[in-house]
């Protein structure tokens, strides 16, 4: 992995060290991951858990991505070469070979990477004529295929490519903004949100876009899902309950729990490959910092 | 980079911090240099309802649609993704994006009716802060500069004496798109001396004045008074280039002459605040920005304009994010913009409240125009400025109503249009510059107020 030794903010918090954090509905307290305060986002473990990538804004000009040692809470650029486009929405390949993120190129365009981290050859882009963006890419569980967002020419879709950025196919046809897939550890099913019903709820598909399941009913946003590693819930945000906070149910949709309760923002959860712990942004008292959160067996408060 | 002093301030994890009063290395040109002083403008504000106005400029064109203007009805390819809520003001809903100004929506005013006549950015930036199109010239001075001279009036001749100018831009700098900035960023057909001061302030709190650029020796703690800074000036007049010092002059003094007054130091200083009331606006740019602009109502600045952003651009490198949603419209506002602005204008507007300022503080948000309520082929919203939105309080104004009203669609305004040219002169008649003082500056020919308001 191409990254510098440059030390950025101070993490006063310890690893293991569980601070005191109002606003949460779960047992454990949610051991707070950095103190820097910098707005942040997309928050993924790697290498089953030893490391942390997510994006923060450098400057008020610059999102970079970072990577932090998980035992010792070092924090590193993640990419050198980053020079001043943004960063956003990193992901990973099962094998840990690829990553895949939006890199804003130029003037309103970004492009979608996919860079091969053993190797040094030249990464595979997913680009367009004219302003615009891909969106939240991930990777297949086989290391096979790229899923991402992206308005071609209406409706923003779902998309597939290989790991060369070709073999393009669109695999959703809907109505409304589509967004933010994620796919289950078998591979089989992709979940995503869709806004065709008068808000963002919560789908569940077969890859080739057959037996589509709506998992949320709600009148407010239900976005960013993640499905955990093993396969059985999916973490998503909504602002259901009055701001935007994080919430658990079932593979199925049932069973929906908020594990979030602080009127501040908590948002972009993604699993530990452990699916007992969530990383999320929580924004406390007007700062934007990394909470790990464990959900084991009591998730108490039940939601709208 | 050059530290002008040094503040101690509590963290919001409890620690220490350094804040410091800062310039940066760009000096654009010459802003605020021969602004009136403070005291002179005392006579004048005495007579306004609107002691200090504070502009919250959202610049890049904010939709409308995705914020204060849902359209829940409307077709798909019109209404976005996002959910409605109820606010406090009957009938009158938001998107889900906006929590806490829905929370608050009885503390002030919506106009759903905003409408302009420029499709691009800075031609439609300097209607909105003049309420004239650039060309044919001459441009216009921009609202902030109509009530500096007017407060100033009397004593513009005079040197200025050490204090608070009474035009500031909170920001990182004029506001531009990548090809150009605004050309009614400032005094227009009164003069660059109504120009705007500028500062800057760091999502921290660390305000900075991009004006000086010199004298790595000076800092408010060696030059406490006007002597020092002469004496400091004789100093470096040896070390620097004389013709350097010359362009300097009177520009610089002004900024200096903060620096040695201490009721505009403490103005600045945002470690003055308690820890709770500086996180409560967020530590976003914006959000410190918001705050820096309270305090220098506080200390009886006629007119703030704190810039949402410098560049117009909302995703592009260098750019700091506007609100120029070409792309991402909908991630951005959800993700980034909504968010940040929700929290600042809403623990403004409290604090505003709290203190008891709002009834002589007028503040107002609105950008340049809003964006297309059809939605893109890129799953976003271009330009649009035949309908958009502001936000008014304080001042007298009676808040808790939604003035005017859209189409269907949020294409373009069933009732009556509210335009800049009317916003400006609103402006103005609430900080005191009334009619005739309009028409003795050859000001805002032509404007009229909007009644609703008032």
């Amino acid at each position: 992995m191409n990254c510098c030794k440059h030390w950025i903010n101070p993490i006063i918090v310890c690893a293991g060290m569980i601070l005191s954090v109002s606003g949460f509905a779960c047992g454990a307290d949610p051991q707070q991951l950095t103190d820097d305060g910098a707005n942040k986002r997309d928050p993924i473990f790697v290498e089953e858990g030893k490391s942390l990538i997510y994006c923060y804004d450098e400057t008020p000009d610059f999102v970079r991505m970072m990577k932090m040692n998980m035992e010792t809470l070092e924090i590193v650029e993640m990419f050198e070469d980053a020079g001043n486009h943004h960063h956003y929405e990193p992901a990973f390949s099962a094998d840990g070979r690829y990553t895949c993120y939006t890199e804003c190129t130029g003037n309103l365009t970004a492009r979608l990477v996919i860079r091969d981290l053993q190797n040094e050859k030249p990464a595979a882009f997913i680009t367009h004529s004219g302003r615009g963006g891909t969106r939240n890419p991930i990777f297949t569980p086989d290391s096979k295929t790229v899923i991402y967002a992206f308005a071609e020419t209406g409706p923003q879709q779902l998309w597939s490519c290989n790991l060369e950025g070709k073999n393009k196919k669109q695999m959703t046809h809907s109505e409304g903004i589509t967004n933010w897939p994620t796919v289950t550890p078998d591979g089989k099913r992709v979940i995503f949100s869709n806004s065709r019903e008068n808000n963002y709820e919560i789908y569940s598909m077969n890859l080739d876009g057959s037996d589509e399941k709506r998992l949320t009913t709600n009148r407010l946003m239900d976005v960013r899902p993640a499905v955990s590693p093993d396969g059985k819930r999916i973490a998503f945000v909504s602002t259901r309950d009055g701001n935007y906070d994080i919430y658990v149910m079932n593979i199925d949709g049932s069973n929906v729990h908020r594990i979030t309760t602080s009127e501040e923002r908590d948002d972009y959860p993604r699993w530990h490959p452990n699916s007992q712990q969530i990383v999320f942004v929580g924004e406390r008292e007007g700062e934007f910092n990394l909470y790990l959160l464990d959900i084991a067996d009591d998730i108490s408060v039940a939601a709208k | 980079m050059i530290d002008f002093g040094s503040f101690r301030a509590a963290s919001c994890s409890g620690k220490t911090r350094r804040s410091f009063l800062k310039t940066s290395s760009i000096v654009p040109f010459a802003l605020g240099a021969g602004l009136p002083s403070l005291q002179a403008v005392e006579q004048a504000r005495q007579k306004a309802k609107a002691k200090s106005v504070i502009l919250l400029w959202l610049w890049g064109g904010p939709s409308h649609i995705d914020m204060v203007d849902p359209k829940p009805d409307a077709a798909m390819e019109y209404r976005g993704p996002f959910g409605t809520i109820a606010t406090k003001t009957p009938g009158m809903h938001y998107t889900e994006l906006l929590p806490r100004m829905a929370a608050r929506s009885d503390k002030y005013c919506v106009i759903r009716s905003m409408q302009t006549t420029d499709s691009g950015h800075p031609g439609a930036g300097t209607i909105g802060v003049t309420g004239f199109k650039e060309s044919p010239g001459p441009v216009q001075p921009n609202f902030g500069a109509i009530i500096a001279k007017h407060r100033g009036q009397d004593e513009l001749a005079t040197t200025p004496s050490s204090s608070l100018p009474p035009f500031f831009y909170v920001g990182r700098g004029i506001p531009r798109d990548l090809p150009r900035r605004i050309e009614g960023y400032g005094g227009g057909t009164l003069g660059k001396a109504y120009d705007p001061f500028l500062v800057s302030c760091s999502d921290r709190g660390e305000v900075g004045i991009p004006t000086l650029k010199m004298l790595p020796n000076m800092s408010p703690k060696r030059i406490s008074n006007r002597k020092d800074l002469l004496s400091e000036l004789d100093v470096e007049q040896h070390r620097l280039e004389k013709n350097l010092l010359g362009q300097w002059g009177h520009t610089y003094q002004s900024a200096f002459d903060l620096l040695t007054d201490a009721k505009a130091r403490d103005a600045f200083d945002l470690t003055k605040e308690s820890p709770k009331t500086r996180r409560s606006y967020g530590h976003t740019t914006f959000g410190q920005g918001c705050l820096l602009a309270r305090r220098l109502a506080q200390a009886g600045v006629p007119y703030i304009q704190v810039n949402w952003s410098e560049y117009v651009e909302t995703f592009t490198p260098n750019g700091d994010f506007g609100w120029d949603t070409h792309i991402y419209n909908f991630e951005l506002l959800q993700d980034r913009h909504c968010p940040i602005f929700d929290r600042a204008f809403s623990t403004l507007l409290d604090d505003l409240d709290d203190r008891g300022m709002l009834e002589e503080t007028l503040l107002v948000a609105m950008g340049e125009f809003g964006r297309t309520p059809q939605i893109s082929n890129r799953a976003a919203r271009e330009h649009w400025q035949h309908c958009y939105f502001s936000l008014w309080a304080g001042a007298g104004i009676e808040p808790g109503r939604c003035i005017g009203q859209s189409d269907s669609k949020g294409e373009h305004p069933v009732t009556r249009p509210i335009t800049p040219l009317m916003a400006g002169t609103t402006i103005a008649e609430l900080a005191g510059v009334g009619a005739q003082q309009r028409a003795e500056m050859k000001v805002l020919d032509g404007g009229s107020l909007i009644d609703e308001l008032l």
